[in-house]
């Protein structure tokens, strides 16, 4: 019996994933264990094994490596040796048995006539067929089928499902677009995209003079580069998009004394620690302890529900070469500031590598995002959903304080913003205004959670 | 313009064309005084003679293999089968030698020769009179396949097959014999591998041949009432085939249906669907339909007859289908 190899479901969101790599070759023998390939997906890097052994066998027509692929769609047997895998099989197998059924004289009734007798096979992998035809056309027109519902035989993509998806994207542009006949004609033969038109001159009739005009600048700026998103941007893109259609956010900022903190970072080096926290390490450990103590800061929204997390997993947004990545700290409130320290480190510098499993990105209860190292006072960040908010951090910037207005005393303090934005779906201004005060309590004085 | 039948307009482009050219002669069973049996050469006996309408005995092998010989010395010999199920009595002959002549001498030695007679089913004729043979003949190098489905096709199609230079099968539905169309008296031929848009339409396009033509063409008129705009393609020759016109039409309307009387498999339904498939697969929104005749021997009985040919129903639900997919 061949064993279908599928591409795996990696996370309760996943619908799709990069087939990154394939470590076995067709043909190559695998043990149960053994990693098969490899998927991009939810941004990490992801190594499947396979649970059973034998030959490996790639289907002829499976999606080349780097291309996205369905989950579920069917990538490879592994077969026992000797066996032929299902879509040899059917070749050898099936010719004969068609040649004797479906051309005798046993067809049910005359009405049968038509020379289809056999069963019309559905497309191999699941997804949304289209005629060729439909894709030509498609390409044509610049529309992306594959997001277009068939109205052809069993949901099949047809010419005029394409050609409607056209129309109504033009129709969009028309709306906002006054041209002149001839304008339009010189721009539709210099291959002009009339919406791109309409943005440029919103607001008046296009002329021919005005489409020349467009021409020229486009000629002019024609070193445009276009690339197709990676996966890790779309599903930034797809998040970012969802959080802004979905949360309430308000961002509330506080002027912070953190010369504390940047004391306990000297005084530790100093020592000689072998493990320094960093100033987001401090940020997230104070973060994890003052969630505790406000948990509608640590929610999320379920309909007309409400879940008060019960773990508090905070997700650290990392820059790297391949895109914006936000490995989770679990249980940070648990954590000693060592424990989160090392636990920290080690995220990033998977998230660097690109090696970062799909449940170390999961589950997060709070974001903390530092832009300090950039020379960001403030910024108002986007809450990843379900959170219920999100901590920006600022740069750290010694600055003259007034520290005691009855005997006119200033200082010099290191000082930052921390910026805290929450969905005010779950929390009011005034509970996210207290623990944002309570970050800096804690912040200004760090004995405050050291005992606890 | 006049109309005259089918088997009239026929006779009219062979008469022509024997008072041009005296080398013609015809040679068959019952074709001479007689006229043939379905009077492809009637009144001719009388103005061209025992010499130029040749009767023979029942053995086709012999004649075939004889007119090609005369074929060879510079003489259109042109072999009247009647039925032409007897064709396949002379098949060495014309599959190993008058298929082979012109290529086997380097064009030195011409083949004109005109093989025609009647094919289909139809009129409980029974199995050995029920056969279309042409999808064989399309296989093999060498020869030219007419199917007229109209008078004016059958006098412009016999005129390009007599003053050719290789062997022509000529063949004229038994259903076809009797229906009048317009033929203009002036002179005029048909070209061979040109097909007729037998009606323009943009929703689907349809390819029938011969008898099948103008049946679908009653279908799509009949379907063109609820708003289905249907193009018909009667290719009028399969040898050469116009896969032009075919892919052509196929790229304005995105959708294909070949039917044809006779039997599916490795037929020219088959033979299209490839080439569309080849050469045009890109303008399919559909899958390539056919409906053929059923594959088996056809029966004596008028009732089961009618069941193994595409009905005007079937042809009708199988446009319907195919417009729906």
């Amino acid at each position: 019996m061949a064993i279908e190899i599928f591409m795996p479901k990696l996370g309760w969101t996943m619908e799709e994933g990069v087939l990154d790599e394939w470590i076995k070759q067709d043909g190559d023998e695998v043990r149960a264990g053994d990693v098969i390939f490899v998927v991009e997906s939810d941004k990490a890097l992801q190594e499947i094994e396979a649970f059973d052994s034998g030959i490996l066998r790639i289907l002829p027509d499976a999606p080349p490596v780097g291309s996205t692929v369905e989950i579920g769609r069917l990538l490879a047997y592994l077969v026992q040796p000797g066996e032929a895998p299902p879509f040899e099989r059917e070749a050898a197998d099936e010719a004969p048995a068609s040649a004797a059924s479906s051309w005798t004289s046993e067809r049910p009734a005359p009405e049968a006539q038509a020379a289809r007798a056999i069963e019309r096979r559905q497309p191999r992998n699941g997804g949304p067929a289209a005629s060729p035809r439909a894709k030509r056309i498609a390409a044509e027109l610049n529309i992306d089928w594959t997001i277009l519902t068939g109205s052809g035989s069993g949901g099949r993509i047809i010419e005029r499902d394409v050609r409607a998806a056209a129309a109504m994207a033009s129709a969009g542009s028309d709306r906002d677009l006054s041209i002149s006949p001839v304008a339009r004609r010189v721009a539709l033969d210099a291959g002009l995209d009339l919406d791109e038109l309409a943005e440029r001159f919103a607001g008046v009739r296009v002329t021919r003079a005005d489409v020349e005009k467009f021409a020229r600048e486009r000629e002019a700026a024609s070193d445009d580069k276009r690339t197709v998103m990676t996966g890790v941007r779309r599903v930034t893109r797809d998040r970012m998009v969802e959080s802004a259609r979905t949360a309430a956010p308000v961002t509330l900022t506080s002027e912070v004394d953190v010369t504390e903190l940047v004391q306990m970072r000297r005084k530790l080096k100093a020592d000689g620690a072998d493990m320094v926290p960093t100033y987001t390490d401090l940020q997230v450990t104070i973060v994890a302890r003052a969630l505790r103590e406000h948990p509608p800061l640590n929610a999320s929204i379920d309909g007309n529900e409400v879940i008060l997390r019960g773990a508090i997993n905070i997700a650290v947004a990392v820059d790297t070469e391949r895109g914006l990545f936000a490995p989770v700290i679990f249980n940070a409130d648990t954590l000693s500031l060592l424990e989160l320290t090392k636990a920290s480190a080690e995220l990033v510098a998977l998230a660097r590598q690109g090696k970062l499993k799909p449940e170390q990105l999961q589950d997060a209860t709070f974001t903390v995002s530092n832009l300090g190292m950039y020379d960001i006072d403030a910024f108002t960040p986007i809450i990843s959903l379900p959170q219920a908010a999100v901590l920006g951090i600022g740069r750290i910037v010694p600055r003259p304080v007034v520290i005691d207005v009855e005997a006119e005393r200033t200082a010099i303090r290191h000082m930052t913003t921390l910026s805290l934005t929450f969905d005010h779906r779950l929390a009011d201004g005034a509970p996210a205004a207290r623990f944002l005060q309570r970050i800096k309590q804690y912040v200004e004085t760090p004995y405050l959670w050291l005992v606890n | 313009m006049r109309e005259i039948t089918y088997t009239e307009a026929a006779r009219e482009a062979l008469a022509e064309q024997m008072a041009i050219d005296p080398s013609i002669f015809v040679v068959g069973e019952g074709i001479g005084e007689r006229g043939g049996n379905f009077n492809t050469t009637l009144g001719l006996y009388e103005k061209y003679g025992p010499m130029r309408l040749r009767d023979t005995p029942i053995v086709e092998r012999g004649f075939v293999g004889m007119c090609a010989g005369a074929a060879m010395t510079g003489t259109r010999p042109v072999v009247d089968f009647m039925i032409v199920d007897f064709i396949l009595d002379s098949m060495g002959e014309l599959f190993n030698q008058i298929s082979k002549v012109q290529y086997m001498s380097s064009g030195r030695i011409k083949m004109p020769l005109v093989l025609r007679g009647c094919f289909g089913i139809g009129g409980a004729a029974a199995t050995h009179h029920s056969g279309s043979y042409y999808p064989l003949f399309v296989h093999i190098p060498g020869f030219r396949v007419a199917l007229p489905s109209t008078p004016y096709d059958a006098k412009g199609l016999l005129k390009t097959a007599l003053t050719g230079d290789d062997p022509v099968l000529f063949l004229e539905h038994k259903l076809l014999l009797n229906k009048r169309g317009p033929v203009p008296e002036e002179d005029y031929s048909v070209p061979f591998g040109q097909a007729a848009i037998a009606r323009a339409g943009s929703d689907a396009t349809v390819v029938a041949f011969a008898v099948m033509a103008p049946k679908v063409l009653n279908v799509c008129e009949a379907l063109a009432q609820d708003g289905l705009d249907i193009e018909l393609i009667d290719p009028r020759t399969v040898a050469p085939l116009d896969m032009d016109t075919i892919l052509e039409s196929v790229h304005k309307t995105g959708r294909l249906l070949i039917v044809d009387e006779t039997f599916g498999p490795c037929g020219i339904g088959a033979e299209i669907s490839a080439q569309v498939m080849e050469n045009g697969f890109d303008d399919l929104d559909a899958p390539i339909a056919r409906l053929n005749g059923l594959h088996t021997p056809t029966p004596y009985s008028p009732t089961l007859e009618n069941a193994v040919i595409p009905s005007q129903a079937a042809i009708a639900e199988a446009i319907r289908d195919l417009v729906a997919e």
